[in-house]
Formats: C-alpha cells, structure tokens, sequence
C-alpha cells in the first residue's frame, strides 16, 4: 500500500517541497506580455504588519491581504486625488502693499464674471430678519423672516419652489433629508411642509422651538425649546416617533449647530455655557464655560472633521475651541459691535458676522493657538448697514456666504470658501429627479441608528477594549481564592486561549511595555519600572504628548535626551576603562 | 490681486444629450463622506437580515415510495438523474429537474434495498438484503413493471454498493467486501481485514486513484482496500462506528466519516493518527454524509431529523436545514453542480434543497450579480460586529432540536470540568484519568485510534418513531 500511495502522484508524501514549474516558452513571453513598469502598480512603501507572531498559516495570509488591501486603497487615494477636476476659489494679494481685505464685492464681483457673479445678490424683503439653510448640495435655499414669511427657491436657476405667509412669528427653518420637505420653527409648534409648501404634519411634542437641526444620516430632527427648561427633543423623520427628549436645564437657548462629522448637537446657552448632546445620554457629553454671558451663535469647522468649533457671546468676544481639549480657547478677540454670528465654510472659512459688518478669516491661521485678545488676519469683510445680521450661512459647494438681516437677505462671494468637488453619491448640485428619488431611498436604507452617535465617529468597527470587570476573586497576594478558580471549560474563549498562549496580544501597544533593548517587560518589572513621586517636568511632558501627535518641540527633546544618555553612557564607560577615548585635538585644552 | 470665484461648469455635470446618463463626479477624501463605516456597517447589517429572509432552501418533495428512503445516488455526469432506494423494495429514478419519474420499480428487490449506484454509462445497480445485486437499464424503463438486466446472486444479505470509476467492476458490502464484474455472475475476489468478522455497512471507490477503496463496519472501523493487491490495507477503529463515508471529489486523499456519535470526521489517509478536522453540530448520529463536486462543501443528514450543510476546514456552525414533515434523515446527495442538496427521509420522501439558502434561482442579471457579490462581502467583512454577526450566525431549528443541543452541551462542559478537577486532584504518574484508559480495540496490527468521543444523548423527541434503526445491517 504504501509503495502504491508513494507511486500515485495524487497521494504523494505531503511534506515533500513542491517544485516550481518553468515553463521555458511563458517565460519567453512573459517579457514581452507583461505590464509596462510605467503602469504597474507603484511600487508603494507600504507598511503592512508581518503578523508573524500567528501561527496559523491561512488566518496570517488573510490578515496580511487585508492589511495590504487597505494600505493600498490608502496610498491610492493620491492617485484619485488627480480626477477632481475643478478649482477651488481664491484671492491672492499680488503686491506687497495689497490686501485681500481691502477689495469689496463690486470688485469680486467683477473679477469672478459669468455664472460666478450670480452669487452676489440682495433681496428686499418685508418682515423682519430673516434666517436662511441650504440643502446639502447647495442647490436649494430656504428662507424664513420673523414674521412668518418663509420661501423655499432653487437659488441656481431662480425657480421658486413654495411661498409662503404663516401670519405668525417664525424663528427657524430648515431642509430635511432633501429640499423636498422643510421644517419651520413657528410660534408655538415644529412645522413640516412640502416642497409645494403644503403642510404635511403639525409637531406638537416641539412646543415654542427657537432653533432646529436636520440631521442627515441619522433622519433626525431635532428642536431646542425656548423657556427656560430648554427642553432638546429628537424626532425621527422616517419613523415620525418622538425619539427622546433632553431637558437641559440651562436656561433658553438660542444657538444650537450639529457637528457634520459625528451628529452631535452643540447647543448655546443663556448662562454661558456650551454643551454637547447625543441621543443616548440624558446629561451633555460635553459641558464648557465659554462666555462671560449667553452665548449667541454656535459654529463647528466641516473642513477638519468637525476639530474646531466657535462660538460668539453676548459679551462681545468670538472665540475657536478645539473640540478634543477643552482647556482654554486656541484663539479669542473681540467682535465690533456686540453678538455676533459665526458659520464655518466647508473649506474652513470662518465668517463673523457682527455690528454692521461681516468679516471673513481663512483657515489654518484661524486654528493656529495664539494667546492675548488680538484679532486674526482678516481674508475679507463687507459691511452691511442693515443690522441685526441675524444669521450667516456658506453655501456648501459655492464661494457664496447669505447674510439675513432686518430688510431681507443678502449674498455675497467670499472666493475659497466652497469645497470645488463634490461627490455625487453624498450630495450633487446638478443631480436629476430619478437621481434625487434614488438617493432618498438609499439613504433611508442606510440610516444610522440614532444610539450609535458618539462623541468619536470611528468607535464603530473598532476593536472592543477588554472589559475591565472580572468575576474572579484573588486573595491578597493576588492568587485566585481557594475554591472560587474558574475551571479551565468555563472560561471565555479569550481566557482559554490565554492560558493556552495561544492568544494574540499583539493589538494592546504600550510603549510601557518593553525595555529599550526592545524586549517585552513582565508585569513585575514594569510596576517596579513604573515611575513614583519624582515626575520631572520634561518627562510629563512628553508622556503627555505621547498620544497621536507628532509635537515638533516633543521629538527635539526626546531627541536631546537621548543624545544625553547616549553621552552618559559612553562617559561611563570611559571611566570604567573600557576602550581609550581617541586623542582629540583639543585634548590639549583639557584640565587636569 | 488674483481673484477666482469657485463656478461648476455645467457642461461638466449636465448630459450632453437628452438620453445621455447624467455624468457623476466623485471625491474621495474622506471628509466628504462622512459616517462612512457606520453607514457601511448599517449596510452590512441589512444585508445580513436579507439574507436570512430570503432563506428558503425547500424547493421540492419527490414522492413515490411506500416506505422510508434508504439510499440515494446520483449518476456521474448527469446533473438531474438521482435514483432512490427504499425499504418496501422499490427503486425510482427521478429527474429532478421535471420532478418525474425515469424509472419505476416498485418491487425490485424483497426487503430493503440498501445500496443504489450508477455505472458511469448509466446503467443503475442495486442491491438489498434479499441477497441480490440487480442491474437496470434506463433505456426500456417506462413499463409498468420493469425487469433488471441481470441479476447477481450473493451469499448474504447486501448493505452497500458502489461503482468503479472507469472498469466495469463494482464493489459490495455484506459481511466482507466483494468485488463484482458486469459480466461474471461470481464476484472476482473477496477483501477483507484479516482478523475481522464485522458487518461491512458501506464501502466506497476512491475516485481518483480508482483501485482504492475504503470501508465502514460494524466493529466501528474504517478499513481501506486496494483491488490490485486484494488485501485490506490499513485499519482504524473509531470510539463508535460510522454510518457512511465519502471521498472527496477534490483532494484524493481525504475521506469523510459520518460517525454514529453526532460527529463528522475527515481523515487524510496518509496520516490516519487523527482526523484532520472533526465536525460538531448534529445533535444525534449522522446517518450519511456526501461532498459537493468541489470539494469545498458537503452536506450531511441525521438522526436528528435535520440535513445540515458544512464547509470544509469549518468544524463548527453549519447551515441547517429542516422541515416539520421531514423525519430522520437516511440519506443525502450533492447535485453535480453543487447548487442543490437531496436527502431522503424515513417519511419515504426525497426533497431537494437548495445548497445556498438565500441563493435566488433563475437567471440573475449582471447588476443583480455585483449587488449580490457587494453583500456577501459586506456580511464577511462585518461578521466580527457583535449584531451583524449574530444575524449571520441565527438559525431557527425545532425546539427538540435546539433542547437536545442546549443539553449537550452542558453534559459535554460538565464531563470537561469533573475531567480537569480530577485530573487536578489525582497524583503525578498516579492512576490515569478516566476517559484516557479506552484501549484501542481488539486489532492486533492496525493502527489505533482514540478519538475523544462525546456521550451519546438519546433524544429526547420522537416517541411515536420508535422503529428499529437496524439499517446499518446490525
């Protein structure tokens, strides 16, 4: 049996190497037929993982595919960055004695030409201030004055979509999912009306709204009560049930803004305060002292996946939080002209509008930390003398800002500030009927779950921590208790795997985890390592810099402190009479 | 000063002519695209619930037979002949496709008739324990009463046949193994295990190296053969014994074992010290097992009244199929295009399943291909999220079923703990533990095999079915 099993190809030994084949004519071939170099994949650098330390050999290639996968997909999307056809916008001084500040709209006006100058507009309009939104894509605006005027038009082309007159005071609108539904905040109750301007529901859950917010991918929208409780009340569009209410208990509020990025409502307060809400927590996730008085206008920065946020008090200051430490404002100055409205453009435009004047300062300076009260660099301002400027919006894919104020509303074109390239699968200015019905449907199938809005949009589909609690009892020598051990088949898969060392620990990196030689420190060691009392400054520093940020000042001192040790060791090792030290020439300067 | 004001061109985004598709742009940055896992993740959770809600494998019930099905084969090379044996004597061979009947007949053997095979022309053997082989032609078959083409006469009663692959030989499984020509009326040789006086209850041809072929008995063996020696090669015997065995279509070597204790077993026969994967999910003993055409799937039918799909390498969660008129399952095929599953039960019926429960039939459109490619990516990519995988994994079984498995698996979990803490507690070099002193079974020369054995669990269901499960030819 066994000749004839050794003799059979098929059932040969299977620990035999398998020999690689060459076939003499592909190989002739292959030079010629091969890709061109020029067009085969760049040879990307890609760091990927070995994931050596997995013993199985099927689950390593899967894993190491994947990884390459993704580094791939990551250092192509360089290569795509070349399809995006069109030009952002831009004001450019040429001479060192020119201002981009300093140029006014006629001017704008007249350099854009074509299409580009239609941006720039005024309405008349009766009825007290008035608020305006666009849809996602920037196609649509809807307008709505104080005194119950509201309009919906295709601003593009001029067709208006509905006009209406509610005979009652009227304090916010906004688009839903599309501009084929919008919301009122009306005197009493939330509106809902449609595209035609028929009302379709009356939401009485949202009693006396001062403010709302749609938000997209979630099928929110959610409202801000006036009196004094200020009550936060989410309502799901899809279903039409009155997800949760909040009651903040922070007095009225007037400024509530939704952070693109991850569906959190910042809302601002009578009392100075701005807090950050989600569904699923009945208290703020986020509550900061901003202003020395309430605060008017709240604005978090699209550009940076919502890093930065602004906010504008009644006591005249403007200030730019960044959203992951709160410790202090990066920037603050004081607005002219009492409260002041803030809109951050897609781009990072942000726009104040205050007294009788809209300013306009541009993005990575207005971010960079900076002590004292000085105003940022100004990019462009405009006045208007129709005060109160009561809201301030960016059209998103346009360098177009629309300013509501007593009279009306106008536009004005702020070069720079829309994204040039949108993507037709989120929103399309240009997009179709059949195209729009489509991405309702689609979208309504993509809904995110509202308890999944977190403070960190990427936590889903990242790894779980470990759970912390542990039902095992130790004595206090930290041996399991006599009788309580757990035996070894009722363990969790990951204790078993554990006890087997069979488990993948790789993912958990601690730079406290092993030595400088590079060899991994056990629990003794690094609790014996583990630094007590004598914190020195520097050494604080840098352990709290340690995290995902690359600190110039953080590696030049890591640097300089490695060079000391580098010293100190060879110091040593010179008065332990290791190898002589070369003669230098400057030996003959030396003491002693 | 350098002024430019951000303005689309039209004639970028808009049709050139009516009827043109709408021209698309795209943007990767991921600022634009905001909340895309979680989105994704909401994708792949539909799609996971889609796919569960479109599972519906039944497709058909072939009738027919007075009694319980026995045995099923299917012809090489055809994708919908299946012929079926039952223990009233009758013999059908279906056409799956138009759900008829090729051949019909109702009294082809006396007693049961426990083995069905194809020669690779077409022509059907069978074998019962009336002591007969009897050889069919599919040609004349539309009679009332059709008669075999020959008749072969054995010693005693038949549990198994099967067909080599390319002579016209076949082997037989009675109390030795037998191999048969088409022409001769004695069988050409005998094979047997030296030692053994076992009932042989199935036998198989290698399918690639055709002159081996491999056995299960009653002694719980598996025993494996080679025609041109004539001699029993190798033996194993297993803690219980195994009801039926396949080779795999793909990989010669390996062989698949449906063992009396709710376990499948795939050995490499190079390495017969253990089983290269065992298969754990039948709540009560395997009757039969067969591998899909590419090897990478087979299907397996149980006592336990449910036909359950398993990938290869994948020892644990196979797909489950069930209905509440199917009784125990005797018998199941994989078709030859490895898209459908037939099982044959003892309430005498033979079903067809589909391989791929959610799988749609019919001709699917290239659109419809890409979406359904998109989903099933989407559902491996996101099968480690807690709530897409549990959609993925849930399966409705009988509540007997699902009862049985529950209690299984606290006895199993409860051996494994009073195993450890007696392990625990017993001496070093001191008396071994229980459950280790199995000896290898009375085999002089073959190669022992202790393969831990779960406890048998008589189901708790079923009162009523109380015949004899005496099929294996005990």
């Amino acid at each position: 049996m066994d000749a004839l099993i050794a003799k059979a190809d098929a059932l040969g030994p299977r620990q035999k190497k398998r020999k690689i084949f060459h076939d003499s004519t592909a190989d002739s071939v292959k030079k010629r037929t091969g890709v061109p170099k020029s067009l085969q994949d760049k040879d990307l650098a890609l760091n990927v993982p070995s994931h050596k330390h997995i013993a199985n050999k099927k689950l390593r290639t899967e894993l190491v595919r994947n990884a390459t996968q993704t580094a791939r997909a990551k250092a192509l999307l360089e290569d795509a960055e070349m399809m995006l056809a069109e030009d952002a916008g831009l004001m450019q001084a040429e001479g060192e004695l020119e201002r981009t500040w300093r140029v006014s709209q006629s001017e704008i006006k007249n350099g854009a030409g074509g299409d580009a100058a239609r941006g720039r507009r005024e309405w008349k309009l009766d009825g007290g201030p008035y608020r305006s939104r666009y849809t996602r894509n920037g196609r649509h605006l809807a307008i709505v004055g104080s005194m119950g005027h509201a309009a919906t038009f295709d601003w593009l082309s001029g067709t208006l979509h509905a006009e209406l007159q509610l005979q009652e005071t009227c304090r916010d609108i906004t688009f839903l999912h599309d501009h084929s539904h919008f919301a009122v905040a009306q005197k009493k109750y939330v509106f809902i009306y449609d595209r035609d301007g028929v009302e379709l529901h009356c939401l009485k859950a949202h009693i006396e709204p001062t403010r709302l917010e749609f938000l997209p991918y979630h099928w929110l929208l959610a409202s801000i009560r006036q009196g004094n409780a200020g009550y936060l009340k989410y309502q799901d569009t899809s279903t039409g049930q009155l997800l949760v209410e909040h009651r903040t208990k922070f007095g009225a509020c007037s400024a509530m803004t939704q952070n693109l990025h991850n569906a959190v409502i910042h809302l601002g307060h009578q009392n100075g305060t701005v807090t950050l809400w989600t569904p699923n927590l009945p208290h703020p996730a986020v509550q900061l002292l901003a202003h020395l008085g309430p605060v008017a206008s709240v604005s978090v920065d699209p550009s940076t996946g919502g890093r930065y946020m602004a906010t504008a008090g009644r006591d005249g200051t403007v200030k730019v939080w960044d959203c992951r430490n709160w410790k202090g404002a990066v920037r603050e100055w004081s607005a002219r002209g009492g409260a002041a409205e803030v809109e951050w453009s897609q781009r990072g435009a942000l726009a104040v509008a205050s007294g009788g004047t809209v300013n306009v300062y541009t993005s990575p300076i207005i971010q960079q930390p900076m002590h004292g009260n000085t105003q940022p660099p100004l990019y462009l301002t405009h006045p208007i003398p129709h005060r109160p400027l009561t809201s301030v919006r960016f059209a998103p894919f346009q360098d177009v800002l629309t300013l509501g104020h007593a009279v009306g509303l106008s536009s004005i074109l702020v070069p720079g500030a829309g994204e040039p390239n949108f993507d037709s699968t989120e929103a399309d200015p240009f997009e179709n009927r059949k195209a729009r019905r489509e991405k309702e449907v689609k979208a309504l199938l993509d809904k995110i779950q509202p308890d999944m809005i977190t403070l960190d949009p990427e936590l889903i589909g990242s790894l779980a921590p470990e759970p912390k609690l542990s039902t095992t009892t130790t004595t206090i020598d930290g041996k399991p208790a006599r009788g309580t051990e757990t035996p070894f088949a009722r363990l969790p898969r990951l204790e078993r795997l554990r006890v087997q060392g069979k488990a993948d620990e790789s993912e958990v990196v601690d730079p406290d985890d092993t030595a400088p030689d590079g060899r991994k420190l056990t629990k003794e060691e690094k609790e014996r390592k583990k630094m007590r009392g004598k914190g020195k400054s520097t050494k604080r520093y840098l352990r709290k810099q340690r995290k995902n940020v690359i600190d110039p000042r953080a590696v030049a001192i890591r640097a300089k402190m490695e060079k000391d040790r580098e010293e100190r060791k060879a110091r040593a090792k010179e008065k332990a009479g290791g190898e002589p030290r070369k003669p230098s020439a400057l030996d003959r300067f030396a003491r002693g | 000063m350098k002024i430019q004001v951000l303005q689309h061109d039209p004639a970028l985004h808009l049709p050139q002519r009516p009827g043109d598709p709408t021209p698309t742009s795209r943007n990767l940055n991921p600022l634009m695209h905001p909340f895309a896992r979680a989105r994704e993740r909401t994708r792949a959770l539909n799609a996971a619930k889609m796919d569960r809600m479109f599972a519906k494998p039944f497709i058909a019930s072939l009738e027919g037979h007075v009694d319980a099905v026995e045995v099923l084969a299917k012809q090489p090379g055809s994708l919908t002949t299946v012929a079926s044996g039952s223990w009233d004597g009758g013999v059908i061979v279906h056409h799956l496709a138009r759900r008829s009947q090729l051949l019909h007949a109702p009294q082809a053997h006396k007693g049961k008739v426990s083995g069905v095979c194809f020669s690779r022309e077409g022509r059907l053997f069978t074998c019962g324990v009336d002591r007969n082989i009897k050889l069919w032609s599919l040609e004349n078959s539309h009679t009332e009463n059709p008669q075999p083409v020959t008749v072969f006469n054995g010693k005693s009663a038949f549990n198994s046949i099967d067909h080599h692959n390319s002579d016209p030989l076949f082997a037989s499984a009675s109390n030795l193994v037998q191999i048969w020509d088409e022409t001769k009326s004695l069988p050409i040789s005998n094979l047997t295990f030296p030692t053994s006086t076992e009932t042989i209850t199935s036998v198989r041809f290698n399918l690639s190296e055709a002159s081996v072929l491999a056995s299960v008995g009653s002694d719980r063996t598996f025993t494996l053969y080679d025609i041109r020696t004539g001699k029993a090669e190798r033996r194993v015997v297993m803690q219980m014994s195994s009801n039926s065995l396949a080779w795999s279509p793909t990989f010669p070597t390996t062989v698949l074992l449906a063992s009396e204790d709710h376990n499948l077993y795939t050995f490499d026969i190079r390495h017969l010290d253990a089983p290269t994967q065992i298969y754990k999910g039948h709540v009560a003993a395997v009757m039969s097992c067969d591998w899909a055409p590419t090897g990478l799937e087979f299907v397996s039918g149980g006592w336990d009244r449910t036909v359950r799909i398993w990938t290869e390498g994948r020892g644990h969660s196979p797909e489950v199929y069930h209905t509440k008129r199917m009784q125990r399952v005797s018998s199941t095929l994989f078709t030859s295009d490895a898209r459908f599953v037939v099982s044959g039960s003892d309430d005498g019926n033979v079903r067809i399943w589909k391989a791929k429960a959610a799988e749609r039939l019919g001709v699917i459109t290239a659109r419809e291909r890409a979406a359904i490619e998109y989903r099933d990516s989407l559902k491996d990519r996101w099968k480690t999220d807690a709530e897409v995988g549990r959609v993925v994994r849930s399966r409705h079984i009988p509540k007997p079923v699902y009862q049985a498995g529950k209690l299984k698996r606290t006895m199993l979990e409860a051996q494994r703990v009073k195993e450890e803490r007696r392990r625990k507690h017993t001496r070093v070099g001191g008396e071994q533990a229980e459950g280790r002193a199995e000896e290898a079974g009375g085999c002089g020369a073959d190669v022992g095999l202790v393969v831990l054995v779960e406890v048998w669990i008589d189901l708790p269901f079923g009162m009523g079915c109380q015949e004899e499960r005496s099929g294996a030819g005990e």
